[in-house]
């Protein structure tokens, strides 16, 4: 997928008011989240491994061509007052439950408050808890189980409340 | 060969890292900190991974985020670029204690050339000329008292743990030495974590003479001839050259293989530096940097050799891939180091790149991740550009810069090259007649003006 194909995505997504978009093709991943007035493309990391070819064609952070650069990825969330998202303070691998095969702390739906550990994400062989840091429900986890994340991006989106 | 790079550091050398390995068929891995999400680097690189806040030390610096980014990604060998953790021998260790190679030396020969007195002591014991000082750290005031009046004022007093030219301060008599003293040491123990001090013989105006090393794992040593580096602002360079002029050839031969003796009686291995002074035809060794440098590309453009890749493959356990026979100099080179700076005050001048050119033409290199738009961070170095250019002499050379220097728009900040510029058409410099302190004296000149 060339850079012109990607902006006439764009503006095909932009033309139907489409707030979130998000296509995997072969070694290209795009994910595209517009908040407020400001396009925010969010880099992603490509979990299939790279072919190791002489002349590498993935990319796989998307770069608006001609827009001036958009401010420090990861992306926020859509900015709405009740909508808090919980952001991963580290790089790791996230975990939803406290071992393989256990409950998960939390399910979209769930009430949790401040304090309370709602996911690992493991680091250098290091279980480390996340806690929430608002009271409220759990209205999407945008991780899959055993997905590697980066600083600052977000967990979970929680309603405030 | 491996397979997946992580750079474990930002700006252009991270670009000329990613350069790299495209070339080398190599995937790239670009940790980055919050800030530089956008920056040129990161776009290029395979895979980013955003591993901290804007503040280095929880970002570029920590190394569990690195590590970390590693394991997440798969890669199987990181680089380190140069400052940052580039000579973390505990970086070094973790990195190897993960499966994974640290492209660089060996945690011992971090460790052997990190700290300068240990440095000098392998430096001694290869046969290479030292100057005359104390032969371990100082105790006391009244310890450095006694050796500075052996081997004479001016004395200098540096931390054994400085680096980058930090951490050294030149004393003119034993009243300013006493007074001194516990001050020097309680700056080395804030900035550097170690309150170690050593006392050296000062040169008034010596050249800094800087030679470009490289050992494979096989114990094959190789010189990558001179660099010439006195173009110093506060012992920070700003204008670099290979190679160097005005340098009688036996003494540049001398020289060069004496750097080559060090790697070759160490076991050094990848590529590093070795540092001298040279005053009135004697020379002397001055420390060892362990890394790519900055001004690497000097060297690159006047033999053709790709130092990256060089270090890469080193690393990778290839042997060495040329004789020294084959090594040769062709052409002059300069490197303009471009900081985000007032180049009358020096302030830092971070901010928005709104308009930005690059000069172009022939023998004309730009290593930079800058570009319009860009935002120069206030949280790392002030280095936006280096502007490296290669003619076949000296003289065209210079010529050749000031042209480069006169196309090479940056607008937003401001930037060292109208120094650069004057200093570059000053007499002085084209004849090669300047030494470490000739830009502190110019400068000094040009304010009392």
């Amino acid at each position: 997928m060339d850079l012109e194909k990607i902006e006439d995505l764009l503006k095909l997504l932009r033309d139907h008011d489409v707030d979130e978009f998000e296509l995997q093709d072969g070694e290209l991943a795009v994910a595209v989240k517009w908040g407020g007035t400001q396009v925010a493309v969010a880099p992603t990391v490509v979990a299939a491994p790279v072919v190791a070819a002489p002349a590498p064609a993935a990319v796989e952070t998307v770069t608006m061509a001609g827009a001036p650069a958009a401010p420090a990825a990861p992306v926020a969330p859509a900015a709405s007052d009740d909508t808090h998202g919980i952001e991963s303070p580290m790089v790791g691998t996230f975990y939803r439950a406290s071992q393989p095969g256990a409950t998960p702390f939390v399910e979209v739906g769930a009430r949790v408050s401040v304090g309370q550990t709602i996911c690992i994400v493991e680091a250098m062989k290091l279980m480390n808890e996340i806690e929430a840091d608002v009271d409220g429900v759990v209205e999407e986890i945008l991780v899959e189980d055993a997905r590697p994340v980066q600083f600052g991006q977000v967990l979970f989106k929680i309603r405030k409340g | 060969m491996f397979k997946k790079i992580l750079i474990a550091n930002r700006g252009e050398i991270a670009l000329r890292i990613v350069r790299a390995c495209r070339e080398m068929g190599i995937s790239t891995v670009a940790v980055h900190s919050a800030c530089d999400a956008h920056s040129l680097h990161v776009r290029l690189a395979d895979e980013a991974v955003c591993i901290g806040p804007a503040q280095a030390k929880d970002s570029y610096l920590h190394i569990p985020a690195i590590i970390s980014a590693a394991e997440i990604t798969g890669a199987d060998a990181i680089h380190p670029g140069y400052g940052f953790l580039a000579e973390n021998k505990e970086f070094a260790e973790v990195v190897a204690a993960h499966s994974m190679t640290f492209i660089g030396p060996s945690p011992e020969h971090l460790s052997m050339f990190g700290d300068k007195l240990s440095a000098k002591e392998a430096a001694r014991d290869a046969g290479l000329p030292l100057l005359g000082g104390s032969t371990g750290a100082i105790d006391d005031a009244e310890e450095a008292v006694n050796v500075a009046k052996e081997i004479g004022f001016p004395v200098m007093l540096k931390a054994a743990a400085g680096g980058g030219g930090k951490g050294m301060r030149i004393i003119r008599n034993t009243e300013e030495l006493v007074r001194v003293f516990p001050l020097a040491v309680a700056e080395s123990l804030a900035a550097f974590g170690s309150g170690l001090v050593f006392l050296e013989r000062f040169l008034e105006r010596p050249r800094h003479i800087e030679v470009q090393v490289a050992g494979d794992a096989e114990g094959n040593a190789v010189h990558v001839l001179e660099r010439d580096c006195s173009m110093q602002r506060r012992q920070q360079k700003i204008i670099e050259e290979a190679t160097a002029s005005s340098l009688d050839s036996d003494l540049r031969d001398r020289i060069c293989v004496a750097a080559r003796d060090l790697v070759a009686s160490t076991g050094y291995t990848t590529v590093g530096t070795v540092e001298f002074l040279v005053e009135e035809g004697e020379f002397f060794f001055l420390e060892v940097n362990p890394r790519i440098q900055v001004e690497h590309p000097v060297t690159e453009e006047v033999t053709g050799i790709d130092l990256v890749q060089l270090q890469i493959r080193l690393a990778a356990g290839e042997r060495m891939p040329f004789s020294q026979e084959e090594i040769r100099a062709h052409g002059h080179a300069i490197e303009i180091r471009v900081n985000a700076e007032d180049p009358v005050t020096f302030l830092p001048s971070p901010g928005l790149i709104t308009g930005y050119h690059e000069p172009g033409g022939p023998g004309i290199r730009i290593d930079s991740a800058a570009h319009e738009q860009a935002m120069v961070q206030p949280y790392y170095d002030s280095l936006v550009a280096k502007l490296i250019v290669w003619a076949p002499t000296r003289e065209q050379c210079i010529r050749r810069t000031i042209s480069a220097i006169d196309e090479f728009v940056v607008e937003g900040i401001k930037t060292t090259l109208p120094l650069q510029r004057e200093l570059l058409s000053d007499e002085a410099f084209r004849e090669g007649r300047f030494h470490t302190r000739y830009v502190n004296e110019y400068l000094e000149a040009r304010d009392a003006n």
